[in-house]
């Protein structure tokens, strides 16, 4: 069996209040991700969702515990190490798109490629939109494009590198309802195109039921705040 | 993309700041280069004048700077002129009606007079005799050269010879004939003199003038000493004839005057010629006929009094606009620091390193600073050129768009360089330590 790209083992995490009293955010015993597997994670606020994705990511150290990224422990490396490492094997989708905005369609999955090893390759690059449909818009900035097409940007930048994983953080948070299942369709069958696993953090219960592995993040996060009255 | 693209690419994202911060530094950089390359040129005319082939200059007495700018500079004005007796005390027994070595000859290995007062185009006329370009040398010892023609003979009394910078600017050439006017531009116009021969440029201000043979300077009107009658008034000008097909016959030497002399001054035997020039000006600035002084020394001392100090001065100054035009860097920078906090979130977030983002600042200030500092070399090549005329009329120096101060401009590129990086640290830092995670942090 192939190893995870993603597992968590005994991973803790914390913040220190001004007053110096630290605050637990995170305490996972197991969790893990399977090469090519797609998961919802849905949690309310308080669940440590964002924290789960720095940690992931490398963004944020856990304070104890090993964050295995295809098969490399990223709490054990330094700062630049991570850096790399989230380059080269993952890929991310903001909520907000975040596209550069000086930069083109084009030059926006280029300026990803710019931080991984390899050298940057605008074939490639004009691949990857061409992938997500749009290969009449590689010259155009962010600010000419729609929504949905500056969502696309920010698949195909994910996939510049070609990740072992892409974490897309709240992807349809900023579409209007209509356009949801799209974007939904167009990450998900893109995954599948690339054989890239899919981590999707999502409050909307409509958007976590289409995918066939679905978690909460409560459910494997010991420091989750239970919110009172019931809510999700 | 590279990240010196990156950089490139954020510079054109906000063309109106980058441009204004390009064009404020470009007027610094202008300032700098314009002043180097004045000071630069003026330096140079200056050292350039004080190895001409003599060691002493004999004038009336006044002023010594101003007997040497006039005579070795051709500009200021004359002080006043000599008498031909004074003249004459420097030339040997040959030389002279009595056939008398002269009291200074033995002093002296050449001695060339020169007769100044008369203009061409604005250019000086300088009367003078062959021996100004057959004996005297130039710099390090060599030969005057000609591009065309020849030097004027002696006996030719309306040849003349023409500067490297006068022949290129009136096109004239050998075989042409010219008319000086008596004190000014627009004074009465002499007899022609025709060209002899054009020199090759000496980069001294010899290509500045206009050399014609002193015997038909003498006869041209105005340029004889009056004769006094017993009753003391002056009497008529003589009537020389001046075609010079006529053969004209030469002004006598009761009626001569010079502006000058240049001395070079003989070796005599176990004593260095410093010594010799020494004792010579001391003997001659005993006398009520004259002054000598050395022209190396008055151009050392014009230089470490005026030249050198107002060229620091004006390059300190120049150097503080480039600063501030730097700080201009700076401020556009930081004006721009919150959208580039988000940009550089997102650059570490897609995973660039923080060394990454600290180096695309950088550049982005050194590229800003490389186009102002380029465009202000550029535009200050322009300023020289446009002022070159007025340099030239002013301080008897030619100037142009190509004239540089290759040492001093080069030095300008690692200034930049630092100037950039200096003012590009403090929003580089901002970038380093961006916190990628509260910038990202979405609600939930």
């Amino acid at each position: 069996m192939n190893r995870p790209v993603i597992e968590l083992i005994d991973v803790r995490k914390s913040f220190t209040l001004p007053g110096g009293e630290p605050v637990p955010v995170l305490d996972v015993g197991h969790f893990a991700v399977e090469p090519g597997e797609q998961v919802a994670l849905e949690g309310h606020s308080g669940s440590g969702k964002t924290t789960l994705l720095n940690v992931i990511s490398g963004i944020m150290r856990p304070d104890a515990g090993r964050v295995m990224l295809d098969g490399i422990d990223l709490a054990s490396l330094p700062e630049p190490g991570r850096d790399r490492l989230r380059a080269e094997r993952l890929g991310m989708v903001f909520q907000q798109f975040n596209l550069l905005p000086a930069f083109t369609a084009a030059e926006n999955v280029l300026v990803a490629m710019a931080f991984a090893s390899g050298r940057p390759d605008r074939r490639r690059a004009e691949e990857l939109l061409e992938s997500v449909g749009l290969s009449h818009r590689l010259g155009h900035r962010p600010s000419s494009l729609s929504v949905g097409e500056q969502q696309r940007v920010a698949v195909a930048r994910a996939l510049a590198n070609r990740p072992r994983v892409i974490l897309a953080d709240e992807p349809t948070a900023s579409v209007d309802p209509a356009h949801q299942q799209q974007v939904i369709d167009l990450i998900q069958d893109t995954c599948r195109r690339h054989e890239v696993g899919l981590v999707v953090v999502t409050h909307a219960p409509e958007v976590a039921s289409q995918f066939p592995r679905r978690l909460r993040i409560e459910s494997f996060n010991r420091a989750a705040v239970i919110p009172t009255g019931g809510g999700a | 993309m590279s990240l010196l693209g990156i950089a490139w690419r954020n510079i054109r994202h906000r063309p109106l700041t980058s441009g204004l911060t390009v064009f404020s530094l470009a007027l610094g950089v202008a300032l700098v280069v314009a002043t180097l390359i004045t000071g630069a040129i003026v330096r140079q005319a200056f050292e350039s004048g004080s190895g001409l082939g003599y060691n002493m200059i004999v004038g009336a007495k006044g002023s010594p700077l101003q007997l040497v700018l006039n005579s070795v500079y051709y500009i200021s004005r004359p002080i006043e002129n000599i008498s031909w007796e004074l003249y004459t005390e420097f030339l040997p027994a040959d030389g002279r009606s009595d056939a008398r070595a002269g009291r200074f000859a033995s002093s002296v290995e050449n001695a060339v007079p020169i007769c100044m007062g008369d203009y061409f185009r604005g250019w000086r006329v300088v009367g003078t005799n062959a021996a100004m370009f057959d004996r005297l040398r130039r710099g390090a010892g060599e030969p005057f050269r000609f591009a065309a023609g020849r030097n004027f003979r002696d006996e030719a009394f309306f040849e003349g010879v023409l500067g490297a910078a006068v022949a290129a600017e009136t096109g004239l050439g050998v075989g042409d004939s010219f008319a000086p006017t008596h004190g000014a531009d627009d004074g009465l116009e002499h007899d022609p003199f025709i060209v002899a021969g054009v020199l090759a440029a000496t980069d001294t201000p010899v290509d500045r003038g206009v050399f014609v043979n002193m015997e038909g300077f003498f006869l041209q009107e105005g340029h004889a000493k009056p004769i006094e009658d017993e009753s003391g008034e002056a009497g008529p000008e003589p009537a020389g004839p001046v075609d010079p097909s006529a053969g004209p016959v030469p002004l006598p030497e009761s009626r001569r005057e010079v502006t000058a002399i240049l001395v070079e001054t003989a070796s005599l035997p176990g004593l260095p010629p410093e010594l010799t020039s020494m004792g010579l000006r001391n003997v001659i600035n005993e006398g009520r006929d004259g002054q000598a002084v050395l022209p190396v020394a008055e151009i050392r001392q014009l230089l470490d009094l005026f030249v050198w100090p107002l060229e620091r001065l004006l390059l300190l100054l120049t150097v503080l606009v480039v600063i501030v035009s730097a700080v201009g860097i700076l401020v556009s920078m930081v004006g721009s620091s919150l959208e580039r906090t988000r940009d550089v979130a997102i650059m570490r977030a897609l995973g660039a390193r923080r060394s990454h983002v600290l180096l695309t600042v950088l550049l982005e200030g050194i590229l800003l600073a490389g186009c102002g500092g380029l465009a202000g070399w550029l535009l200050g090549h322009l300023v020289v050129g446009l002022i070159g005329p007025w340099i030239a009329t002013n301080a008897g120096v030619s100037a142009g768009v190509l004239s540089a101060a290759p040492g001093a401009e080069l030095l300008l590129v690692p200034l930049l360089v630092v100037l950039a990086v200096a003012a590009a640290l403090l929003p580089a830092v901002a970038a380093y330590r961006t916190d990628v995670a509260r910038w990202l942090q979405g609600p939930g």
